[in-house]
């Protein structure tokens, strides 16, 4: 096995003399660098980006446009906003996390942070979500008394269903990203394993 | 310090570049793109985290450790339309006319039996194809270094076992 396994040595050896430096040139790494950043910048920063001109949309409806003033529709515009503030200090939490994965850590313990960061993402979608989501439409549903005294039946009445239809979307869209959370973490738990078998 | 981080990681680049593609190749099973891929990611990160080296280990050590990191995360990016730039395509050209690996049979052999073993235990292997000793592999996968000569004896067996079948087969 080793007089087999040293000729494999020589092969591989020998292939590298093959590799020509000119590849990849070092000015297309440069442009790839500027390219990454970028791209990093809006996979941290585009979901709260989202959530926070929600956050600011829905406070400034319900301080200008709209300022309840029934105790249950107070209840349920609080419930709205305070959901979201809440969502955006998960997604802080996350990033956090996300940034705590660092390639110069030893396999095993990027692997670990790995599986930290993707079971954490994985509580968003199945607990943290859902509930926020559960608090926002009982807060919708909550102001819909106050807002029928002066919106018409069925301008409230398409409200309430575009709602319904926009909260089936979401199920959808959650349903995915847990999907996609739970692979990945299957992935990188058999990896682990592999590591340390 | 911006001109001195430059020359730094272009010496380090030129120095390194046939090792990390050779080892991106044996992992990605030969495939020139996705190897070209990975290198890239690499040096990215290597130019991202050029002010945190330390000096604790070797250049070559510590490059190892961000290969195989990169290795292990990378995801195929099936169905996805990319953009290059001219200098990427002139590039995608350069490496159809110079690749003499694409086409050597022996190599790409080994590059698609090291393909069908397990992620990690092909990483292992380029790294002792490449020398390294149980010490190094140890810190940069983070097992003891019995545990990495135990590995070692293993995938050896195996590698041995799908080259004998690839070959009869």
């Amino acid at each position: 096995m080793d007089n087999e396994f040293s000729e494999l040595k020589n092969k591989w050896g020998k292939s590298k003399k093959n590799i020509n430096l000119s590849i990849t040139n070092i000015e297309s790494i440069y442009t790839k660098i500027k390219k990454k950043e970028k791209e990093n910048y809006f996979f941290y920063y585009s979901t709260i980006t989202i959530l926070l001109a929600t956050f600011i949309a829905i406070s400034l409806f319900f301080y200008y446009v709209a300022p309840v003033e029934e105790t249950l529709s107070r209840i349920g515009a609080g419930l709205m906003i305070y959901g979201l503030l809440f969502r955006i200090f998960i997604e802080v939490i996350s990033i956090f996390k996300a940034k705590r994965i660092n390639k110069l850590d030893d396999t095993l313990k990027t692997t670990e942070n790995i599986i930290n960061f993707h079971q954490f993402r994985k509580k968003i979608h199945t607990i943290i979500a859902p509930i926020i989501i559960i608090l926002y439409t009982i807060g919708f549903y909550m102001i819909t008394p106050e807002f029928s005294l002066y919106i018409e039946f069925w301008n409230l009445f398409l409200i309430d269903i575009s709602y319904v239809i926009i909260g089936i979307i979401l199920f959808i869209i959650i349903r995915k990203g847990v999907k996609k959370e739970m692979q990945k973490l299957n992935d990188i738990i058999k990896l682990k394993d592999d590591i340390t078998e | 310090m911006r001109k001195n981080k430059k020359e730094l990681f272009e010496t380090i680049y030129y120095q390194h570049q046939p090792m990390v593609l050779q080892m991106c190749l044996g992992f990605v099973k030969g495939d020139d793109d996705l190897a070209n891929d990975l290198l890239q990611e690499v040096f990215i990160s290597v130019w991202r985290n050029l002010e945190k080296f330390k000096g604790e280990s070797t250049y070559k050590t510590w490059i190892y450790r961000i290969t195989v990191n990169t290795c292990l995360q990378y995801i195929k990016k099936d169905n996805k339309v990319t953009m290059f730039s001219i200098s990427e395509i002139e590039n995608q050209l350069a490496v159809a006319d110079n690749d003499e690996n694409s086409t050597n049979p022996n190599i790409q052999r080994l590059y698609k039996a090291i393909g069908q073993l397990k992620k990690i235990d092909r990483l292992i292997i380029i790294m002792v194809l490449e020398n390294q000793d149980y010490n190094s592999i140890s810190e940069i996968i983070g097992i003891t270094p019995t545990n990495v000569r135990v590995k070692i004896h293993r995938i050896k067996k195996r590698l041995e076992i799908i080259l004998k079948n690839n070959k009869n087969g």
